[in-house]
């Protein structure tokens, strides 16, 4: 109708979602102690930083580490869990699978107060573990609707051929099931790490100081004393984002199965 | 006719991007005509279609409506009804609120609105439907909404993408006649866009065969069917055999040509052409002709059965004449033959073109 | 039976796991923090005996004699003074005065190890409203947190009244909080729902890419993108180096810490929760209504109105309950982004709970801020219920 009006109406949305963070991108090669452009000089500056300063180093092995136990616990339970569920319509399994996704609805700071007055109880504040048990709480919903849209996805007659060629149920779910389901499962892990790696609010009310992640780092850095660091640590985010979702494109497209990416909560 | 035509397309054409869809097209259609633009997917009737209701802007020409020029008009100041091949009803609107939409968007008071409502409701045969949501109704019960909305408002043309398209056989063979029947009642003047060439020699005035963006051959059913110009139209309109001749001598009208073997034979031709000229001859398979001997045949030939199908109405018979592989579509009632009989086959020159390869 | 026991079993077998995980790390966090905003342990824990008494007193003059000596002896056997400084604080914050009060009878009662006479010591221990307040107080629970949470409180006669102007921040934070919310919802439908529209014109790799754009924020780290805004906004930012070197102004325009930035930056953030919904409605509306209104005589924007518009309502409805809902609790990008007047519910309890220790109103206007979401929560899942059932 209004070619014209609409094509310039794209752009400029287009230009407001990407430009923010194609911005800041070069400002991690600044050379300068501002976050400012014009950029002086390139330089390593600022990478370089982040991998010795101590500080820095810590935060992102700690990210490592946390991202780690949290990808690993969420998506052992989503995935039981879904699999569980999956073949289930009662209202019961529908309040459990509500139920299931309602970390994603509640607000992180509610749930950071709560678990801290909780954790400082069964003394598991200040630790590792303690942070790890908060992300996967949040993290495992992306999990559980990840896993159950791929699982909804195979052809149920396709298990009956197998039952029916002699496969027992444990070599039904062996072989046919989980494979199918890979790519559910593989983005649901990829979708519980980046969660893990992005969260602050529960980590700023249950982290000791030995457990500061970098989000929580860069978070503290802006507050505190804003540097190029904080652009070189945003760098490694967009570029781990990007290599994340190449690997997710790649299993997608090596297992040929549809790959449902939650949108929010209740979007499934 | 004398008249002026209603509807002209002068040089139109059509370009996405690189591709030509619509290429330098003329077309004239006659007030109260019923015209069908037939051919296979992508050959350019949809897009042509959607440039008449307003929905695509040439890339040059002209369309004109009642002599004046139509290209700036915007497609609501058309007064062109259009109905969509999904039907495109208005899903949160009951059946006679769809139906008034027209109506209300031209100002008509509302006492006239139910009026006519229910009257063209009356009209395709879905009284007692008009408080239903379309999802509440079946295809076919759809289909009539989409006409009765465009009907409602009386345009000027009306206009059919593939309507019928995703109905079965037996409802698409009543909306036929329906259609038709409302065509005449009415004195509508219709472009029907289909590619079911059975739809078109069934409800058309005339037929316009389109290809590659142009339009082949343009003529009545029985031209189009009987006389095919190219070898496009003689093999998308009906099942035909296509001979590979020389043109040997005669006027336009009748002629004679070659075959392989050498044996002349008696048809008709469009055209008069040099002779020697390479060209196929169009010969329908119900216009073979089976004899025991060469006797009472014209053009007669010898030939062999291949096979025979029994297909209920008529037997259809698979020929070899001259290592040359024929269809033939025999009645019933001549008297059986089997795979290996050795026969005679013939055609009446009326009934065999010549076409251009 | 049996044979169909087993697959039950097995499957809650595999359930169960996330259920007590989710029971012990999920729910049980969330009812400690409910507990947090009623519980009031200090006076009756540490005044055990006064506590006791106390629940049994009518609350008329004269003060039971027995009650006065609870207190003596609960004071007598409180040794740790981290322990009475607590029950000190929590007495003076419902009744300034009992800091002095608590400090002159704790020097009375440790310099003898008989009876004392508290009226004696303070003439203050006559009158009835201190014993009230120690009453009050001496109940393991409280709704004064709840009552506080919204601007609320008891006076002397145990009635809730509104709290006086000064001490009344939490309902303009409330009201901010909303307002904040508001706005990002409805700039992110201004800008959502035309480019919703335009995406679902478009098709092919041209549709790819504008949905390309909207996912690719949404898969980045919300912390990133709230960084970028930090960047572009500041007053040597992109924006501002910009407007001055196009000379549209000479000083730059404060967006950072600002309402301004703080909305600009979460309508980028929530802007995909809005498209995303009314894009999939459009999506599975056939393409050629908007076609069949112009070919039916309506003007577009009549038919926007009467086709486009009706007809994405749900997905405009749960877009907009999706970000509404999201911005009520949001944290990080008011806290980076936003000058103090900018701060919403988030950063009241983040503070109350991090940086004053007062658990009771964290856990109170945790209870708000949650009930709020859930109740949000309850009408998006009946709104996209209801759309599965149309389906």
């Amino acid at each position: 109708m209004f070619p014209t009006v609409k094509k310039a109406f794209g752009i400029l949305v287009m230009l407001f979602l990407i430009a923010p963070l194609a911005a800041i991108l070069p400002l991690a090669f600044t050379s300068s102690a501002l976050l400012t452009y014009p950029v002086p000089e390139w330089s390593m500056r600022w990478l370089t930083e982040l991998v010795t300063e101590p500080v820095w180093r810590r935060s992102i092995a700690n990210s490592l580490i946390i991202g780690g136990g949290t990808t690993v616990l969420a998506t052992t339970l989503g995935t039981l869990a879904a699999l569980g569920l999956r073949r289930y319509s009662s209202l019961f399994a529908g309040v459990l699978k509500t139920f299931f996704l309602l970390p994603m609805v509640v607000p992180a700071v509610v749930l950071g107060v709560g678990m801290q007055v909780f954790f400082v109880h069964v003394g598991i504040a200040n630790s590792y573990l303690g942070v790890i048990v908060a992300h996967t709480v949040i993290a495992m919903p992306f999990v559980y609707v990840s896993v159950s849209g791929s699982l909804a996805g195979i052809d149920p007659r396709v298990e009956l051929a197998a039952a029916s060629l002699g496969a027992s149920p444990s070599t039904v779910l062996r072989t046919t099931t989980l494979p199918l389901s890979l790519s559910g499962i593989l983005s649901g892990a990829v979708m519980a790490f980046a969660t893990s790696l992005d969260e602050v609010i529960l980590t700023l009310f249950i982290a000791g100081p030995h457990q500061r992640t970098l989000a929580r780092q860069m978070f503290s850095t802006i507050r505190e004393n804003v540097s190029p660091a904080i652009a070189a640590a945003a760098f490694v985010f967009i570029v781990g984002t990007i290599l994340v979702a190449c690997l997710i494109m790649l299993v997608r497209m090596r297992t040929g199965g549809a790959m449902q990416k939650s949108v929010g909560p209740g979007i499934s | 006719m004398t008249e002026q035509p209603y509807i002209e397309f002068r040089k139109v054409s059509k370009v996405f991007g690189s591709l030509t869809v619509v290429d330098h097209l003329d077309l004239t259609i006659n007030k109260g005509e019923f015209v069908s633009l037939l051919g296979p997917s992508g050959s350019g009737k949809t897009t042509l279609l959607m440039m008449l209701a307003g929905f695509e802007d040439p890339t040059a020409g002209d369309i004109l409506l009642g002599g004046s020029v139509l290209n700036r008009t915007p497609p609501y100041k058309r007064n062109m009804g259009v109905v969509f091949q999904n039907y495109a009803l208005f899903p949160h609107l009951s059946v006679a609120e769809n139906i008034a939409f027209p109506l209300k968007r031209r100002g008509v008071a509302k006492a006239e609105i139910a009026e006519r409502v229910n009257r063209v409701l009356e009209m395709v045969q879905l009284p007692d439907q008009s408080e239903k949501l379309p999802s509440q109704l079946s295809g076919g019960q759809q289909q009539r909404v989409a006409l009765a909305r465009t009907l409602v408002f009386e345009p000027n043309v009306v206009l059919m993408d593939e309507p019928l398209g995703a109905l079965d056989k037996n409802l698409r063979e009543q909306m036929q006649y329906d259609i038709r029947r409302l065509h005449r009642d009415l004195g509508l003047t219709i472009v029907f866009v289909t590619h079911d060439q059975s739809e078109a020699l069934t409800m058309s005035d005339r037929i316009a065969v389109f290809n590659h963006g142009k339009i082949e051959q343009i003529g009545t059913p029985q031209d189009i069917y009987d006389r095919p110009n190219t070898h496009f139209v003689a093999e998308f309109i009906g099942e035909t055999n296509l001979i590979p001749v020389k043109y040997r001598e005669g006027d336009h009208s009748r002629c004679s040509v070659t075959t392989k073997t050498g044996k002349d034979l008696e048809v008709t031709s469009p055209v008069t052409l040099f002779r020697g000229t390479e060209v196929l001859l169009s010969l329908r398979p119900e216009h073979i002709e089976l004899g025991d001997s060469a006797e009472g045949l014209e053009n007669a030939m010898p030939a062999r059965i291949s096979d025979v199908v029994y297909q209920g109405d008529h037997l259809r018979a698979d020929i070899e004449v001259d290592g040359t592989k024929l269809v033939a579509r025999l009645g019933r009632h001549l008297p059986p033959h089997d795979p290996g009989d050795e026969v005679f086959i013939g055609f009446r020159p009326q009934n065999a073109r010549v076409i251009l390869p | 039976m049996t044979a169909r026991l087993g697959p039950h079993l097995k499957a809650s077998a595999l359930v169960l796991p996330l259920v007590l995980f989710l029971a012990l790390f999920f729910v049980w966090p969330i009812i400690a923090m409910l507990k947090q905003s009623v519980s009031d342990p200090v006076v009756h824990n540490t005044l055990s005996q006064t506590s006791a008494i106390a629940a049994q007193w009518n609350g008329k003059a004269p003060v039971p004699a027995a009650l006065q000596d609870a207190l003596v002896a609960d004071i007598r056997a409180t040794t740790d003074r981290q322990e009475m400084g607590a029950v000190v604080r929590r007495l003076n914050s419902a009744k300034s005065g009992f800091r002095t009060l608590m400090r002159k009878t704790r020097r009375a009662i440790r310099k003898t190890d008989g009876p004392i006479n508290l009226g004696e010591v303070d003439k203050r221990w006559n009158e009835v409203a201190w014993w009230h307040t120690i009453a009050q107080a001496s109940s393991p629970y409280t709704d004064r947190y709840l009552l506080a949470a919204l601007d609320y409180g008891r006076d002397k006669h145990n009635q809730i009244v509104a709290l006086p102007e000064d001490a009344s921040a939490n309902r303009t934070i409330l009201a901010r909080t909303f307002v904040i919310s508001l706005s990002v919802m409805l700039s992110c439908l201004a800008i959502g729902l035309p480019f919703a529209m335009v995406i679902a014109s478009t098709s092919g790799w041209l549709r790819n890419v504008l949905l390309a754009a909207v996912l690719l924020p949404l898969w980045t780290s919300l912390l990133v993108r709230t960084t970028a805004w930090f960047i572009i906004l500041q007053n040597n930012g992109l924006i501002n180096s910009a407007l001055q070197a196009l000379g549209i102004t000479d000083q730059p325009i404060p967006l950072i810490f600002e309402r301004t930035g703080v909305i600009i930056a979460m309508t980028h953030v929530l802007l995909p929760f809005m498209v995303l919904p009314i894009y999939s409605v459009l999506l599975s509306m056939p393409g050629n209504l908007m076609q069949a209104a112009s070919s039916l005589g309506a003007h577009p924007i009549v038919a926007f109105l009467k086709v486009m518009l009706p007809l994405s309502a749900r997905g405009i409805a749960s877009g907009s309950l999706l970000v509404f809902m999201s911005s009520i609790g949001y944290y990080i990008t008011p806290a980076l982004i936003g000058g103090p007047s900018d701060q919403m519910i988030s950063s009241v309890i983040a503070f109350y709970a991090t940086e004053s220790a007062n658990w009771g109103m964290a856990g109170a206007l945790g209870l708000v801020l949650l009930s709020i979401t859930l109740l949000l929560y309850v009408v998006y899942g009946r709104l996209s219920a209801e759309k599965k059932g149309v389906a």
